[in-house]
């Protein structure tokens, strides 16, 4: 079963000198439990195809169907609400609140859907358990390095079971070791939670443990490989 | 995680800022509101010492008189007409006068002064003349001789602040002397003895005068002296006498003190040649509540034909009223600057706080936190930090202005000076907290108003796709 379908989708941005069409005419689609790297020389189209599937910005054409929901139908803050459901964001940095501890991250969006308390509590407790931080859940963001705050927002990404996981370069700020760390724990729980990730990369270490390398150049898909 | 929990932890994720956005709230409402109060209530004090002293809160006059206050505009006052008037529900008593000018001369000096032809009984209802008779006077000779006295150092470092000054009560003099309770007994005895001033009034039929404190230094008068009047009476007579000066009293407003003579309503009708007449009756009142006022010269003017007319205390006090105006719209105007001084701090602050935290909205609007929701918790802590400084500033207000209250400040030396040159006297009484609180209030809230509905369009303004990148 496909979770994401993108059809002819098209982005071009008109408040630049000259009309920059940054996503043109792509069509794919995702199923259940893939392990997807989107790669590209810079300024391919990689982050605006990325917000575009998680409808944090609109299509200029095309259709982008996320369980069933046409994103182009959806109003701003439907969008907000589908966005908290259904999408899981890990962003290059500065992912988590920082006056909440790593508990509280990731138990925002539980919050945001009003899970009850104690089944918020265990569900917490065993993200912070899968991504190695089971001692550091009262830790502030600051307190924490950067491959651990990475790490807390991988598990505040999916800790309410969205559709897929969207990370825009998730390792570019870490070093080879947190970054081999984050990939070890995105693909545990890719296999244990049958989570989707898609994640966009320059890191051709990281392109080497995909199971899927879509490959941008100017918008445009030149090959979709699965290994 | 409540909102409110939330905001409350963003309160105080830069504590300095906070704190010092706060504090800013903090000390223009604290300074505002005691500017305002000292304002208000020295406004306060000089309107009820003039009231109280003078002119009462209404008084019958002839229409002509309240124009040009002359003994010519004078008018018959009948029993008749003062109990039909005395029959109205508010009022207690009428209290005839006679109120003219003089020249007054003692030795070689002469002063212009007020003549006050009053009753003697019935006038202690409406400026309780009685009570105002000098009990106390420090002497420069009676400071000097305290001060080699065995009074204790507090005392003998405050006597020298008060030479010359006259005392007509016990009360003033303790808060003047900052005596306690526990002082009375070994100190106002002493008092009493070295400063004890030897007064007395007049009889009804008495040919005697009262003078004011100020007046009596001036013209270097005594009780038992003699005081020469010169002025006009009715119809161009002339009018001159010669007056014992049975007592010496002190009047609170120091441009009354200076140049008042009373006379009684009958020795005054002899001076004027106005057998039978009166320039104007006071209207000793029983509820003197602005509305209660209001309503009482209502009534009473339908009752009463022309050219006679009822005038409350404004009418009578204009120049005060107006010139007490002119102050409180300059004092207005000073805090409206310090506000708007104070509001543009706050607002830089916020919109610091709003840029600074682009990067961090952007996130939590992609992950999926609505716009509105996020717009309540900056808004709940652009609250609380408004609250914060507003109650604690208000609250820091009332004891300041409780205690100045009842412990006015006083001037002394030059500033003194300056003040009773005004005609005013030199103290600032605070005003209790009162309306002006609501004011203040409600102009602070509006500010925080604007900036929380700044804050709310500026998030829902947020492109996320900026933000994320800012
Ligand atoms: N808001 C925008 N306005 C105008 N042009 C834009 C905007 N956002 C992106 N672009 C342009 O669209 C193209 C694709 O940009 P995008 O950020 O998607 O590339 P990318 O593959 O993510 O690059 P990188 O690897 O450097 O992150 C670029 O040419 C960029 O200049
Ligand atoms: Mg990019």
């Amino acid at each position: 079963m496909n979770v994401l379908e993108i059809n002819e989708v098209y982005k071009t941005y008109h408040d630049t000198e000259v009309a920059v069409t940054a996503v043109n005419g792509v069509t794919l689609s995702f199923e259940r439990g893939e392990f997807a790297a989107v790669v590209g020389p810079s300024g391919s189209g990689k982050t605006t195809l990325l917000n575009l599937i998680g409808g944090l910005d609109q299509p200029t054409d095309g259709e982008i169907i996320v369980a069933g929901h046409r994103l182009s139908e959806l109003r701003p803050s439907e969008l907000i609400d589908f966005r908290m459901e259904h999408v899981g964001f890990v962003f290059q940095s500065y992912n988590l609140i920082p006056v909440l501890t790593a508990s509280e991250n990731i138990g925002f969006i539980m919050n945001l859907q009003h899970w009850p308390a104690d089944k918020r509590k265990k569900r917490t407790d065993e993200l912070l358990h899968s991504v190695g931080l089971a001692d550091r859940g009262n830790s502030r963001p600051s307190q924490l390095s950067g491959g651990q705050q990475q790490r807390v927002a991988v598990a505040r990404a999916l800790a309410t079971r969205p559709e897929f996981i969207l990370a825009d370069e998730p390792t570019a700020n870490l070093d080879s070791k947190s970054t081999d760390t984050l990939l070890d724990i995105m693909e545990k729980l890719n296999r244990d939670e049958e989570m989707t990730f898609i994640f966009s990369t320059h890191d051709s270490r990281v392109v080497r443990r995909a199971r899927r390398i879509i490959t941008l150049e100017d918008g445009r898909v030149v090959s979709d490989e699965r290994r | 995680m409540k909102d409110y929990q939330l905001a409350w932890k963003n309160l105080w994720r830069n504590r300095r800022r906070t704190m010092i956005t706060a504090a800013s709230v903090f000390f223009a409402v604290f300074f505002a509101l005691v500017m305002r109060s000292f304002q208000l209530g020295t406004y306060d004090h000089m309107f009820k010492n003039v009231i109280e002293s003078y002119t009462g809160y209404l008084q019958i006059q002839d229409s002509a008189f309240a124009d040009e206050p002359v003994i010519d505009n004078c008018f018959v006052l009948s029993d008749q007409q003062v109990s039909a008037l005395e029959a109205d529900k508010n009022i207690d008593k009428v209290i005839p006068r006679i109120e003219s000018f003089a020249l007054a001369a003692s030795g070689n000096r002469t002063q212009g002064v007020i003549v006050m032809g009053i009753d003697p009984v019935l006038e202690n209802e409406v400026s309780g003349i009685k009570d105002r008779l000098v009990k106390y006077r420090f002497t420069p000779e009676i400071v000097k001789e305290m001060s080699e006295d065995s009074v204790p150092d507090k005392i003998k470092k405050l006597l020298p602040l008060f030479e010359n000054e006259s005392y007509s009560s016990v009360g003033r003099l303790m808060a003047d002397l900052d005596l306690k309770e526990s002082d009375t007994a070994v100190i106002l005895p002493l008092i009493r003895k070295k400063a004890s001033f030897p007064n007395g009034y007049f009889g009804e039929t008495s040919p005697g005068v009262l003078i004011g404190d100020k007046l009596s230094v001036y013209l270097h008068l005594n009780v038992g002296d003699t005081l020469v009047m010169v002025g006009q009476g009715y119809h161009a007579s002339s009018a001159a006498a010669k007056y014992v000066v049975d007592g010496i009293v002190k009047l609170p407003t120091p441009d009354i003190d200076n140049k008042i003579v009373y006379l009684t309503v009958n020795s005054a009708r002899l001076f004027y040649d106005t057998p039978g007449m009166v320039t104007s009756a006071v209207l000793d009142i029983k509820d003197n509540s602005e509305e209660a006022i209001a309503e009482t010269k209502t009534r009473i003017s339908s009752t009463l034909s022309s050219p006679l007319k009822v005038l409350v205390w404004q009418e009578m006090n204009e120049i005060l009223v107006n010139q007490m105006e002119a102050d409180s719209k300059s004092g207005l105007i000073m805090i409206g600057i310090l506000y708007l001084v104070i509001a543009f701090g706050v607002f830089g602050t916020v919109l610091m706080m709003m840029s600074e935290r682009k990067r961090e909205f952007g996130m939590l609007i992609s992950i999926g936190m609505q716009k509105r929701r996020l717009a309540k918790v900056v808004s709940i802590e652009l609250i609380l930090m408004g609250l914060l400084g507003l109650i604690t500033g208000v609250i820091a207000t009332i004891p300041f202005a409780f205690y100045f209250n009842t412990h006015p400040i006083r001037f002394t030396g030059q500033m003194a000076r300056m003040y009773e040159d005004y005609g005013f006297e030199p103290v600032m009484p605070f005003m209790l907290p009162d309306t002006y609180y609501l004011w203040q209030t409600l102009v602070v809230l509006i500010m925080l108003v604007i900036a929380v509905f700044f804050c709310i369009r500026k998030i829902y303004r947020i492109n996320v796709i900026n933000a994320l990148r800012a």
